[in-house]
Parts: C-alpha cells; structure tokens; sequence
C-alpha cells in the first residue's frame, strides 16, 4: 500500500472520529444548559470550549459565549479547522485521494455527509435543533465506520482503525482533563450532587450511560467513572481499550516487521500507562498529571507511526 | 439524415423493436423518476468532470436512458476496421521513430512529423516493449448511412470515456434488468481485466517477475478524467499513483509503500507527455517524476503510452492514416477518413475560405469541440472572424464537410425525440489485439446540433452491440 493512501486512510478515521467527538461535546452542553442551578441554569459552554480545544479560535471571533455561536463553530465553522464540518470536508477530501483504497460503500457514506451537511450549513436553525445535529454526526459516522467494514483486510483497513483509536485516545483523555477536577476525592465530597450530574450527562452524551450501570453496582461515584474512562477494557471509549485495539491493529499490519519495532518504544510506554495501574494509584500520582501525560505520549505515538509508515 | 431507430419507410429497425416497445410501457413519471435514479447514483458515486473556464464545479454529464444499439452485422465491420488502424498508428510510431521508411517511400512527407511538437525527438531509435506506442487507441466515430461510418479522429494518446462505458452499462442493468433479458447485449464488463492483461504484457525487458507491478499515474484530483483514473485503478486492482509517490534510483522506478520501496514495471500514464518529466521534458512540472525517461530508455520501466506517441494522432497526420494501412499492413482501408482540406495548401486554403459556410473548420491541435466552427451553424461575423484566423495561420487548421451525422432516439423532456450521436469505441493493443464490444455513444442533446462533447451541451448513452 502507498505511504500516502496509508496516511490518508489514517486521517479520514481520525477526522471522522473527531467529527462524533466535537457533536457529542456540544450534546453535553446542550443538556447541561437545560438544568437549573442556584444561579440559574448551568453554562457549560466554556467547558465545551475547551474540551474541544476550541477556545483560543473561538475568543478571536466573538468576545461572549453563548449556545448559538458555540454551536456554530463547533458544527459549522470553516475557520474552526475541528469544528464537524471541517472534519467532514477535510475527511471527505482525503477520501477523494483514496478512493481506490475504499469501497464504493465506503466513499458513498463520506460523500453523502459531505453533501448534506454543505445543505445543513446554509439552512437556518434554531436551538431545539442542536440534538439533531447531534444525532445526524454520529449517524454519519456511524455509518462510515460501518461500511468500512465492508473493506479488505489488508493495511488499509488497520491504518483506518488505527486512526479511530488514536484519536479517541486522545480525545478521551482530552474530555476526562476538563472533568478532572470533579473526580478528586475533597470535589466529591464537596461537589455530592451536582457534580454527579455533570459526569452523568457525560456518560449519556457519550451513550454510555446504560454500560455504566450495566458495568458497576451501586452508587455512582468519582472512583467507578474514572476506573470506566480510564481502565475498563469492556467500555469503548476508555483509555485502556482504545490502546489495547491500537496494539491489536499495529500487529495486524502485514508490513515488515522491522517497522513495527520501530514504533515499539512509543507503543510500550503508552501501553505501560494502562498497565498494572489503578484508579487508586491514578489518583494519587495526579488526575490531571496522568492525563497530560497520556495526551503526550499518544503524540508521540501517533509521530512515531507518521515517520516510519507514511515518510 | 440516417435514424438508428427507423429505416427510411418509417418502419422500427428489427434490433430497436424490444427497445421500443420498452419504451412505451415507461409512463412519463417512470421517465422522470428512472432519470432522477441515474442522476442520483452519478452523483454519488463521484462520475463527474470540470469544464474548462469553470474548472471548479463538478458536474455530471447528462445521461439518456435509451440505449445505442448496433447490431452485430454492424459490429464487425468496425472491429476489423479499427483493429487495423490501431495496428498501422502503432506501425507508423515506430518507422517514424526509427527507420523512417514511411518518408522514404514518399507517402508522409518527413517535414510535416518532424515540425510537430508532438513528435519527441528524445524517442528516436527507441523501441518499447513489444514496438507498442499506444496500447489503448479511441476512434471517434460517426455514421452517415446504413454501412456508412467514418473515422473522425484517432485518440492515441490517453483516451478518455471508457468509464462512462462502463458506469452506464452498470446503471442500465441495475434499473432495467429484463432489458437485457429480451436482449443479447455483449458484455463490456471485462474490460478493466483486459487492460490489465494488456498492460501486463507490455513489460519491459528488466522486468523478472511473472506478475509485472502496473500503476495508473494521475496528475491528481483537479483532472477534469479524476474519477477515470479512480475507478480504471480501483477495477484493475492495481495503485493509483502521483508523482509524490514515486523515486527513481539505479535506473529503476519505485513507489513509496508502507514495506519500504516498491518497484514499478509498467506505468499507465495519464498525465501529458510535457509534464512526464521535469528533467526532460517541461522543467516547471510538478506532477512527473524526475528520471523516469531515463529509466524508460534503460528498460526499467514502460510508459504507456510511450511519450511521444501523440504524433500519430494529429489532425495533420490523420490525413495520412489510409495511406498508412495500404503501406503497412498491405490491406485496403475497412473504415473511411473523413474528405479533409489542409488549410496549409495554398489551393486547399483557397478552396476552405470560398466554402466555409459549408464546412467545418477545425483547430489542428484543438480537442474538446473547443477553437472550432461549424459553418452551417454560425453567424455571418463568427466565419469572417475565423476567415481571418484561417488567413493568418493556415497551417494551425484543417477543415472538412459536415458530416449529417446519424440521429438516436433520445429523451427529451421525457418524450422520445432523434438526437445525433457518435461513438468511441477502446481498442487495446498489447501481445493481443482486441476491441471491447461496445463503446462511449455520445449524444448532442440540443436539437439540431452536431456538437456532442460534454463540454458543449452533450450527453451520454449506453452502447450496446448484440450477440448474433
């Protein structure tokens, strides 16, 4: 397989993940701005803002955070680079280069998002719209994830899940670093209710709501969500299954072995940071600590995996 | 006017009669809603093109739902034809380029191949594999009467079209599947494999594996032939390469693959000759690969077409090509050149400008229906405009008579109406030698009009030929 389809395919899978994460976090928002607090309602926006990495581009805009401008660069902006359309154009774009690495089922599924979501961006909308936007993005990429089942199992088809999990690492750990300081033990006890809520409306954003209680008995508490995020390998969205799938693709590559060893280093010390730990040992090393940390070492796995598969 | 549909008596043509009872169990709204289907599924599956001037908009190009029928009979006829004309271009390529006996003999006079920029001098006293310049020549054809078809212009090149061939069969079979059970329609689906097997053969001489490694070379997305390009790699299974992907190192060709480097033996170019190579050919080019010519002479790798191969399709040389089959091939020519006056001649000149308004006038390096006038069609100030264009450079045109090109029932605004057509059948040209039963039927969708290109008002049909 070409280096270039190879790190095309890597990055539809990555804008197309990041694309569902962006639609999720302003669903989180959105719910959160429908409960009321002592002050009045919540306003998570600012929270939405960061987990999406967007605040620096979004202040040089507008100079107040509210749901209609928020919504919009994160859905529609062009000059948000993650905002979904973007994602979508951009993924749709690389898609075009590749198209003899996809099935037809496969390019259909980007180019129609790409077509509708150009007509969703000229209509006008209204609040009560957000949820079906929502609701359209992850569809979409639902949709192309499922017709990417429908490819050869050769590189291609790796490089395409390879890129799913990363970014979801990444964007996992992205959203438990705005959360963190809700998980602390004295937030607990201060935070009782209320923070709960706030982790509650982020399990049902990420539809994972029903899994948690599937997954744990009892209360929710800091401790189980954070094990959950962090270390469940049976919760698709934590840290620890994404990487134990980053592994499972990188094995499967039938490229040259030598290659894969290249990238060992990168990939042992992100595995090492899911390895023997425990939430208890999490914590006490520093929420916010281990999730910085995890970021980095999933950039420096994901430049590890540029430099020896697509230079 | 020959009708491909009705015989001069007004009475339906035998293979037309399921077509046209088909047609009338459509009511208007199957009409619409069978167009709305097709031009749906065009649209997502990416089938379109850019105009030049407005290179930015994609678009589709209009699709007619009545197929193009050619019977056989008919079919014969062009296949020994244009099999031999493949054969004599790919004959004339390589005298031209080598031994010149086509000059010697007096029948091409050697000033007019060699003041083309066509002609490649870099190629002189080169052989590619097997002597094949061209392994995939487009004939343009046109019908005038009942065993009237006349050779328009050769594309030898990288013709283009062959996925509308191929995507409008698709389309066809998916929305009228008892069409094809009350007709005999010889498949058309084999022919990526063919080409695959075509370039294959065409290995060159350090190549040391049983399965050469082919790649189509694309100038990238903004090619107005994109989605060709996509889908020929994608039916042949073989990678869709630019020139960022490719190195050359000890006179050999590689690709950049997540294994490390991979050879390359056969390279299906669709980029021009100018752009191939930056180091022999146009310096500013962005999309060759630096040393891939001299890989080529050294036998490492085989470009298809061989650069150098356009000459043979020069509206200049065109003239030629009946002197070439009798010179060549020691046969008598199946399918007739249109009658040409070379403008370059100062009594053919003279003959063109006192006749213009019946003539069509064509530039000699122009393609696309671009830089042409037909005269029955234009106004007083387009000819004298292009009488003075004629009088200034002579040489840069040919012209011929207007052809009553045959008319095709086609739809229009969901009634069936006579529109005229051509049709580019795809010969290939490797250890084999064989023509694809069927082809591209262009249709020019404004009534009257003889300009069937996409880029003027064209459309697109389904060409079937029938089994016995």
């Amino acid at each position: 397989m070409l280096s270039r389809t190879a790190e095309n395919l890597y990055w539809i899978s990555r804008y197309m993940e990041r694309a569902e994460t962006m639609a999720r976090l302003l669903d989180v928002g959105y719910r959160m701005s429908l409960f009321p607090n002592p002050k009045g309602y919540h306003n998570e926006w600012d929270s939405v803002l960061s987990a999406a990495g967007a605040a620096q581009g979004y202040f040089t805009k507008y100079n107040e955070i509210n749901q209609e401008n928020v919504e919009d660069y994160i859905f529609f902006d062009e000059e948000n680079p993650s905002s979904v359309y973007s994602c979508i154009s951009k993924a749709r774009n690389n898609a075009l280069l590749v198209r003899t690495a996809f099935t037809p089922e496969a390019w259909v599924a980007i180019n129609k998002s790409y077509k509708e979501i150009l007509e969703l961006k000229n209509k006008k909308f209204t609040r009560a719209d957000l949820p079906n936007f929502t609701e359209w993005t992850i569809q979409q990429v639902n949709m192309f994830r499922g017709s990417a089942n429908s490819l050869l199992r050769n590189d291609g088809y790796h490089f395409i899940f390879l890129g799913t999990f990363i970014e979801r690492a990444d964007n996992s750990a992205r959203l438990l670093d705005v959360k963190y300081f809700v998980l602390l033990p004295t937030a607990d006890y201060i935070g009782g209710n209320l923070d709960n809520l706030q982790w509650i409306i982020l399990l049902r954003s990420l539809s994972s709501f029903r899994a948690f209680r599937w997954a744990y008995d009892g209360d929710v508490t800091s401790t189980k969500i954070a094990h959950f995020f962090i270390l469940n390998n049976d919760c698709s969205r934590s840290l620890s299954f994404c990487i134990n799938n980053i592994v499972y693709h990188l094995n499967c590559l039938k490229c040259s072995p030598d290659k894969i060893s290249d990238i060992y280093s990168g990939l042992k010390s992100v595995h090492n940071s899911v390895k023997d730990e425990t939430v208890e040992s999490i914590i006490e090393y520093g929420l916010h600590e281990y999730v910085t940390n995890f970021v980095s070492k999933i950039s420096f796995l994901d430049s590890q995996i540029q430099n020896h598969f697509f230079r | 006017m020959f009708d491909e549909m009705y015989s001069d008596d007004a009475q339906i043509r035998k293979h037309y009669l399921q077509v046209n009872s088909w047609l009338r169990t459509m009511s208007s709204t199957v009409i619409s809603q069978k167009n709305f289907e097709a031009e749906s599924h065009f649209k997502r599956i990416g089938i379109t093109f850019s105009v030049k001037d407005d290179d930015m908009t994609e678009r589709i190009i209009p699709f007619d739902l009545i197929p193009r029928i050619l019977t056989n009979y008919e079919w014969v006829k062009i296949e020994k034809g244009v099999l031999q004309r493949a054969k004599a271009l790919n004959s004339f390529l390589h005298d031209i380029y080598n031994s010149g006996e086509i000059f010697k003999a007096g029948i091409v006079p050697k000033e007019i191949v060699y003041k083309k920029s066509s002609y490649d001098q870099s190629m002189i006293n080169f052989s590619p594999p097997r002597k094949i310049y061209s392994p995939i020549i487009g004939v343009d054809l046109v019908r005038t009467g009942k065993d009237e078809f006349y050779v328009l212009e050769d594309n030898c090149r990288t013709p283009s079209g062959v996925s509308y061939m191929l995507e409008n069969r698709e389309i066809m079979m998916k929305m009228f599947p008892d069409l094809f059970h009350t007709n005999r329609v010889l498949r058309v689906d084999d022919y990526p494999t063919r080409l695959l097997q075509t370039l294959m053969s065409l290995a060159p001489k350090k190549c040391d594996s049983s399965i050469p490694t082919v790649v189509l070379l694309t100038p990238g997305h903004l090619n107005s032939a994109y989605y060709e390009h996509t889908f020929l790699s994608d039916q042949m299974g073989i990678e869709m390469v630019e020139s960022q992907d490719l190195f050359v190192e000890n006179d050999l060709l590689y690709m950049k693959t997540v294994d490390g480097p991979k050879k390359i033996d056969v390279v299906y170019r669709r980029i021009d000759d100018e752009f191939l190579d930056p180091l022999c050919y146009n310096p500013d080019s962005v999309i060759g690969v630096p040393g891939i010519t001299q890989v080529y002479k050294t036998g490492g790798v085989n470009i298809c077409s061989a650069p150098g191969a356009g000459i043979a399709d020069d509206k200049a040389i065109y003239i030629f090509v009946p002197e070439m089959i009798k010179f060549y091939l020691g046969e008598t020519p199946i399918l007739d050149n249109v009658e040409t006056w070379r403008c370059e001649r100062d009594d053919e000149l003279t003959y063109v400008l006192e006749n213009i308004e019946k003539l069509v006038v064509k530039e000699v390096d122009g393609s696309g229906g671009y830089g042409m006038l037909i005269g029955p069609k234009s106004t007083k100030d387009q000819i004298s405009e292009f009488s003075t264009k004629l009088k200034s450079n002579p040489r840069g045109y040919i012209a011929q008579p207007t052809l009553d090109l045959s008319s095709s029932p086609t739809l229009i605004d969901n009634e069936v109406s006579g529109r005229r057509v051509d049709l580019r059948p795809f010969c290939l040209v490797g250890e084999k030698i064989q023509l694809c039963p069927g082809g591209l039927t262009r249709v020019a969708l404004n009534k009257g009009s003889y300009v069937v290109n996409s880029s003027q008002g064209g459309g697109v049909k389904d060409t079937w030929v029938l089994a016995d």
